[in-house]
């Protein structure tokens, strides 16, 4: 993990802790509530703005709208049915909940999965990976340019080609969305007859309409006047938050876990990790562009050589109480869309160890919307929908 | 300072696509072909003498992660073999929580429970969308089903198994 | 015929027609816009979709319609139709053709910019008096773009003033019978008029890619938070409206009105409005907007000194060609 000049830089940081009575005396400051019903908040999050005019002076996010109790559940339940209940936690890009949950399992347990499962996984998370970026690319048009406006063009677009997606997808596990399709050893669905031409049709036409939005909105100056310079977060900050992920790879550090610590079959292949300099919105959207060209170019190149051989390491499930754990802990981290998504597991629950003890989500959206209070302050309030925008947090982690 | 000419293009990428045709599938009057695995309601099913399938083992109502399934155990003579064996009293299963994990038909030791490829119809009540035993069966003889059994998943992922699945999916 | 009543059917048709196409509109974008967007637009009432603005007027009119408690009730309640309103008198100085014209002024357009910078104060008093912040952003941005935008709008405009010499609407539009468009001739000033025009109006229409005002992204709905029921179908109602006669202006001003290459008249100006209609959406649905400050260096920087340097320059032509004037 290589440091670039982004440190040295010195970019602006403002204080989140700045008391306002010390602010200026005469400035008639409005608080507005970026609130939870917002269009374009991502999901329910508030963030209470301290207005000078329309200059954002400080920044106070609250969290916690849509937690749902996920990590108490998960002491309740057994390994074996946690599975489909992870899919929920990160909402989007369900294929990373579920390999993070059962690699930290299958950690814990000790079993080996076979190569077919691994190789699996590695394709159905790429593939994973495009679909959530065209999601984020559609958000984030709609929030620059407005839900009835040229946002709105660029969301059907992207909503379309995903759809090529998640047919591939249904093809596969029988569901669009939340699948449920990985258990602790390796896979519950194999590839049906025909699936590698269908992605292969899907990625064909995915990536000369990738050159399409590009030119529809990257290369427009009214985008790049709305996103260069806008939300800088450097290196630095980023790694004294604990950010990962593009936003940590735009501010210019170098590190990606499927390169750094490879787990599935990434070791076998080259990851091309992009990274930018500038650590603004233009550069977020750009690596986020650059990695989706990358996961196209990965499954391009893997689906073809699916090897041969079992699906799964352990006996098919035919009770709650098929894995137990009595002792042990056990960490396991996925490289998300929105960075590494780890799962903590202690073993030694309820239900004679097949409840986990203690589960933690380590999600990387939550220290994301940490770097809010540090780079809004001196932007307007269209620059803080913007912003939110590009980060591309998702609540469902955020809350849990 | 070149919006003029950048958004001609953003104009002619958009203009571009009036001239595709559109992709609605304009539902319900048209409905989309489904793959052979999709998962969308349920049915229980009768084996090929005719005799229920379900023993009332109550497999599926221990793994369901959201506990909506719940299952009576009854024993008595079968109509048609004439033994005495285990059948399910009743079966209810309310979809207005099912998370459709398809976990439940993981579990059936007897491929008794499986998936359909059309979801139930939309409802003014709650309790029109409780599954009883009856409107299981039904869905049986009037849906189509969804590839997937217990038999044929187990045969996927168990460690004997080599390379893709034989079985041929039509549709 | 008695000027009263002939006064009085003219607001009587313009309203109704003007109204109708409006109404129309509405269908048309969403058509359009589906269009674009790879999907059909709606589909469902009427033969493609045909009856959905009577739907639409029907569903505005049967919900309820809220007055915040702490809102300022008159000018809550009185801001939209005056948006109509003011939208609707601007069309009564356009000649449709040679003989249809409400009121052929010798000052028409200065009638027409007037109005214009007049409909800044309705959006503002709605925004008000919805005792909303998010409304009272949006009008604080509308008054500000309004405001800074009427300058090159007038500056464009001068320039057919200038080249025609008559501030009369159909005066301009028989120079251009006689000497061509001005849009394609004087190729300098004229073209770059137009150009500059087409900004500056979809700036005080608070048209997308301007319109900060009223962005659903940022502002829930701008000044129309708090608006429910006809009170916000007239708001929304009036954007097209201030659309519509913004085409309308802009094919007379630049585009010869009901001039063509054969059979001038009536049709030729439909045609041309609904083509810079057709238009305006197609700019909406494509591009992304501007943030404010954005807004306002566009306009300060480049647009006022290039209008001037047109309105100079259209003088300059003037001058050279036949001999000052």
């Amino acid at each position: 993990m290589e440091m670039t000049s982004s440190v040295a830089r010195g970019r602006r940081r403002a204080n989140p802790y700045l008391d306002l009575e010390s602010y200026d005396p005469e400035a008639d400051l409005m608080v507005l509530n970026l609130g939870p019903q917002h269009p374009s908040t991502h999901g329910v999050f508030r963030l209470k703005l301290y207005l000078d005019g329309e200059i954002i002076v400080k920044v106070v996010p609250f969290v916690g709208y849509l937690h749902r109790g996920v990590e108490k559940l998960c002491e309740k339940l057994t390994m074996v049915q946690l599975v489909p209940i992870f899919d929920k936690n990160d909402y989007v890009s369900p294929m990373m909940n579920e390999q993070s949950l059962v690699m930290a399992f299958e950690a814990l347990l000790g079993v080996e999965v076979p190569r077919r499962a691994r190789y699996l996984r590695t394709v159905l998370a790429e593939l994973q990976r495009i679909a959530s970026h065209l999601l984020w690319l559609g958000a984030f048009a709609m929030d620059l340019g407005g839900a009835l406006g040229g946002g709105a063009t660029l969301f059907m677009y992207c909503f379309r080609e995903r759809e090529l997606i998640l047919d591939v997808f249904e093809e596969l596990t029988g569901c669009r969305f939340h699948y449920n399709t990985h258990i602790i050893g390796g896979n519950r669905h194999d590839v049906p007859a025909g699936w590698a031409a269908k992605v292969h049709s899907a990625l064909n036409v995915i990536e000369p309409r990738l050159s399409e939005y590009e030119s529809f909105l990257i290369v427009n100056d009214i985008y790049i006047e709305r996103t260069r310079g806008v939300g800088i977060v450097d290196g630095a900050l980023a790694m004294e938050l604990g950010i990962t992920g593009p936003v940590l790879r735009a501010g210019g550090v170098d590190h990606d876990l499927r390169r750094d610590a490879p787990y599935h079959c990434y070791d076998e292949i080259d990851v091309r990790v992009a990274t930018a300099e500038a650590g603004d919105c233009e550069a977020r959207a750009s690596v986020r562009i650059a990695e989706m060209r990358e996961s196209i170019r990965l499954v391009r190149a893997l689906i073809d050589g699916i090897p041969e051989g079992p699906l799964g390491a352990r006996k098919p499930i035919k009770t709650p109480l098929a894995e137990k754990a009595t002792e042990g802990h056990s960490y396991a981290a996925v490289e998300s869309p929105r960075g590494e998504l780890g799962v903590y597991v202690v073993g030694g629950g309820d239900n004679r160890g097949a409840s986990p003890y203690r589960l933690k989500i380590r999600s990387p959206s939550l220290h994301v919307l940490g770097c809010l209070p540090y780079i809004l302050p001196g932007h307007s309030v269209s620059d803080a929908v913007a912003v939110l925008g590009s980060v591309d947090p998702i609540m469902g982690e955020v809350d849990r | 300072m070149f919006y003029f000419t950048d958004s001609l293009r953003s104009l002619a990428a958009s203009m571009r696509n009036v001239f595709r045709r559109p992709t609605t599938v304009e539902f319900p009057a048209v409905r989309r072909p489904r793959p052979a695995r999709y998962r969308a309601s349920f049915a229980l099913l009768h084996d090929e003498a005719g005799d229920e399938l379900c023993v009332g083992c109550k497999a599926c109502e221990r793994i369901c992660p959201s506990e909506i399934i719940s299952v009576e155990l009854l024993k008595k003579e079968s109509p048609v073999t004439g033994k005495k064996r285990a059948y399910a009293s009743d079966f209810v299963l309310d979809s207005n929580a099912c998370i459709y994990c398809e976990l439940c038909v993981q579990v059936c030791p007897t491929d008794a429970i499986v998936m359909v490829k059309t979801p139930e119809e939309p409802a003014y009540h709650r309790q029109s969308l409780v599954l009883t035993m009856e409107r299981l069966y039904e869905n049986e003889k009037h849906r189509p089903l969804s590839w997937a059994n217990a038999t044929l998943l187990a045969e996927m992922q168990a460690p004997e198994s080599k390379g893709a699945t034989k079985v041929a999916e039509s549709e | 015929m008695n000027p009263w009543l002939r006064g009085l059917l003219y607001a009587l048709l313009i309203t109704n027609v003007f109204l109708t196409i409006t109404a129309w509109s509405i269908w048309f974008e969403r058509k359009f816009s589906g269009r674009m967007q790879s999907r059909l637009g709606p589909t469902f009432y009427g033969p493609w979709g045909l009856l959905q603005p009577v739907v639409d007027g029907i569903k505005l009119i049967q919900k309820e319609s809220l007055i915040p408690a702490s809102a300022d009730k008159l000018l809550f309640v009185v801001a939209p139709p005056l948006t109509v309103v003011l939208a609707l008198g601007t069309a009564a100085v356009i000649p449709f053709s040679s003989d249809i014209i409400a009121a052929d002024l010798d000052i028409g357009v200065l009638y027409l910019l007037a109005l214009g910078s007049l409909t800044i104060i309705p959006v503002w008093m709605s925004g008000w008096s919805s005792n909303n912040k998010y409304a009272m952003l949006g009008a604080m941005r509308a008054v500000a773009q309004g405001v800074s935008y009427e300058i090159p709008l007038v500056l464009a405009s001068l320039v057919p003033v200038v080249l025609a010499g008559s501030m009369s609407l159909s005066d301009i539009v028989r120079f251009q019978i006689k000497n061509g468009w001005f849009a394609f001739w004087p190729p300098g000033p004229g073209f770059f008029a137009f150009l500059f025009f087409l900004p500056a109006s979809l700036a005080e229409a608070n048209r997308i890619p301007f319109d900060i005002p009223e962005a659903e992204s940022e502002l829930i709905a701008g000044v129309s938070t708090e608006y429910t029921g006809m009170g916000f179908g007239l708001l929304y109602l009036a954007e097209y409206l201030h659309t519509l006669v913004i085409s309308a202006v802009a094919s007379v001003l630049f585009f010869g009105g009901w001039d063509g290459p054969f059979a001038p008249g009536l049709h030729w100006m439909v045609l041309k409005t609904l083509g810079l209609f057709a238009g305006i959406f197609w700019v909406r649905w494509s591009l992304v907007r501007f943030r404010s400050d954005q807004l306002m260096s566009i306009c300060w920087r480049y647009l006022v000194p290039g209008g001037l340097i047109l309105v100079m320059s259209a003088g300059l032509w003037v001058h050279f060609t036949r001999g000052g004037g």
